[in-house]
């Protein structure tokens, strides 16, 4: 599944938005405050564009809720603001601890082979690497099974590719714009002195 | 011995059927060897281990069949439990020594009444129903037998002949079985076929299928087949689109000290056909390329064009309208390299384009809203002739 361009455009009204909270504020900004208010407007967007359906959607717009509680509230219309920001975030860290803890101690006991210990292994690679992808995707701390988050990686992969190019277009579209003023004040108006 | 009962000619679907179960219960067997040699390095495996009913694996009522094989069997497959309706021909299997000889391919006479018995297991048989496929056999075994023996692998491939003479008989009949009312759930060959293996393997494929949708998605890893160097891959690609997004909003955020992009989004989704066709679209009226310079707020306010093929192309100005033909006819080529040179390359052909075929110098109405002013008016004095009247003078 590829970023359509329906997905692409409803991503930039959205976006364009969010900007618009901002634009009253933001003359004589630094630099770093007109970055930060574009990624979150942006970030908001794009998880928005899913609608709370989800679970790396809900965990990133209480990411940002966090530093901009106003811009979430104004971007999401609706009842769906309440219950995506004062949602808990749910405590399964802590169980997961708890668990691997009490596997740690079951291993201990199991005897050793020689294709055991290289399975062993490598299902720790692959664990290991999970839980890297759980640090990566938002929210992936509380997807309990693997199934849920590869799910997930896939829905976020696609969005963020959507995020990418539009932003991508619109970083071309502007720096054309002003490449071409600054070309065309600069050089001699040769065609219409020839013709 | 089950050799020759294949080599003896009788070819009824009973027979076949028969036979190819007991090739899925050598199979068993031989993982069932495999297990006792991994478990029990030093254990020498006596026969009544291999001695896993055809039907008991049908039933799947027994957690872990592979210890305890051939010894808890229910009652209801009290006739069949002794039979020994499997050969292991004394050549094939070197662990097991001296006791093969004795274990002979169960009669000819007890054969036909095992069978139906065995049919009827089937017919009451609900839950699980043993399936042959190969292709993911040949990947699970070869995992586990590392470290078996030749003959062993000897004996896999002669099973592998029958079976596929037998898995449309097979499947001929489990069909019966398969109207009821119970969720089947297909366990492969060879596989122990408990529930709880069955939930896990049925969740192990949904993973890898979702990995190989991951596989389409995340660019140059079609060669990488295992789960880690995927995961590698795949937590690698998020974190560099994560980067790119702060990347570029960093620069939006220099580029645009106002945060307004004008943009007058024009999503263009009929222009992919023609490509010559984005150009009436996009060119401005050339009465504002006159005499004093380009207006500036003509730059600004661009129309920034989505169309499907992810390309923006913005067109300010007729100029740029080569820029749209230029970027059309490179449609099938590097499209990205587009978004890098929003510029065009070549603006000697640029300017040839727009002055001796689009004409925007020349077919423009001059007239004093223009900001242009009239020579004649300037300096009254001169004496101006108009083209035709000098023509006139050369005949």
């Amino acid at each position: 599944m590829q970023p359509t361009s329906s997905m692409k455009e409803e991503f930039l009204q959205k976006w364009q938005m969010g900007l618009q909270i901002y634009r009253p504020l933001i003359d004589n900004t630094s630099v770093s405050e007109r970055r930060k208010a574009i990624k979150l407007s942006a970030d908001v967007a794009m998880a928005s564009l899913r609608r709370g359906t989800t679970c790396w959607s809900r965990a990133l717009i209480q990411k940002t809720a966090t530093e901009d509680n106003f811009l979430v509230r104004q971007m999401l219309s609706g009842i769906k603001a309440e219950t995506l920001i004062n949602k808990k975030l749910p405590k399964v860290m802590c169980h997961r601890k708890i668990v691997r803890r009490s596997k740690k101690i079951l291993r201990r006991r199991k005897s050793r082979s020689a294709i055991e210990e290289v399975a062993a292994k490598a299902r720790k690679l692959v664990k290991k690497k999970t839980q890297g992808l759980r640090n990566v995707v938002p929210g992936g701390e509380f997807m309990s099974n693997d199934v849920l988050l590869i799910q997930e990686t896939l829905d976020y992969i696609v969005s963020l590719q959507t995020q990418v190019n539009v932003m991508r277009s619109i970083v071309d579209a502007a720096e054309a714009g002003s490449e071409r003023t600054a070309y065309y004040l600069g050089k001699p108006k040769f065609a219409i002195e020839d013709g | 011995m089950m050799m020759m009962m294949m080599n003896g000619g009788e070819a009824t679907e009973a027979e076949l059927f028969l036979n190819c179960d007991d090739m899925s219960v050598l199979e068993r067997q031989r993982v069932q060897l495999n297990y006792h040699q991994y478990h029990h390095p030093g254990f020498e495996p006596t026969l009544p281990c291999f001695f896993p009913n055809s039907s008991k694996m049908n039933v799947g009522e027994v957690d872990s069949f592979l210890p305890s094989a051939g010894l808890d069997l229910p009652e209801i497959y009290g006739e069949l439990h002794g039979d020994a309706r499997i050969s292991v021909s004394p050549g094939n299997i070197t662990t097991e020594s001296g006791n093969s000889k004795k274990r002979k391919f169960g009669c000819v006479d007890t054969e036909t009444k095992v069978f139906n018995e065995k049919k009827k297991m089937m017919m009451m048989d609900r839950e699980v129903v043993v399936e042959e496929e190969e292709e993911e056999e040949e990947e699970e075994k070869s995992k586990v037998t590392e470290q078996c023996t030749r003959s062993i692998m000897k004996m896999k491939n002669k099973a592998k002949k029958e079976q596929n003479s037998c898995s449309n008989d097979s499947s001929k009949v489990t069909k019966d079985s398969q109207r009821t009312d119970y969720i089947h759930v297909r366990a492969r060959r060879g596989q122990a076929t408990d529930s709880h293996s069955i939930a896990e393997r049925a969740r192990r494929e949904k993973i890898s299928e979702r990995m190989k949708f991951l596989q389409d998605l995340v660019p140059g890893c079609e060669k990488i087949t295992g789960k880690a160097g995927m995961l590698d891959e795949i937590i690698n690609y998020v974190q560099s689109l994560q980067r790119q997004v702060e990347f570029l909003s960093m620069k939006l955020a220099t580029v645009s000290p106002r945060l307004d992009f004008n943009v007058d989004e024009i999503f263009s989704k009929e222009v992919v056909s023609a490509p010559m066709m984005n150009l009436p679209n996009t060119v401005m009226p050339p009465h504002m390329m006159v005499n004093s310079g380009y207006p500036h707020d003509m730059v600004n306010s661009g129309y920034v064009h989505f169309n499907p093929m992810q390309q923006v192309v913005t067109s300010s100005d007729p100029l740029s309208c080569f820029n749209n033909g230029q970027s059309a006819t490179m449609w099938d080529s590097d499209v990205q390299n587009l978004y890098k040179t929003p510029y065009p390359d070549d603006m000697e052909m640029v300017f040839i384009y727009s002055v001796f075929i689009k004409g925007h110098h020349t077919y423009f109405e001059i007239d004093e809203s223009c900001g242009g002013v009239n020579g004649t008016e300037l300096y009254p004095d001169v004496k101006y002739m108009t083209v035709s009247e000098f023509l006139d003078t050369l005949l």
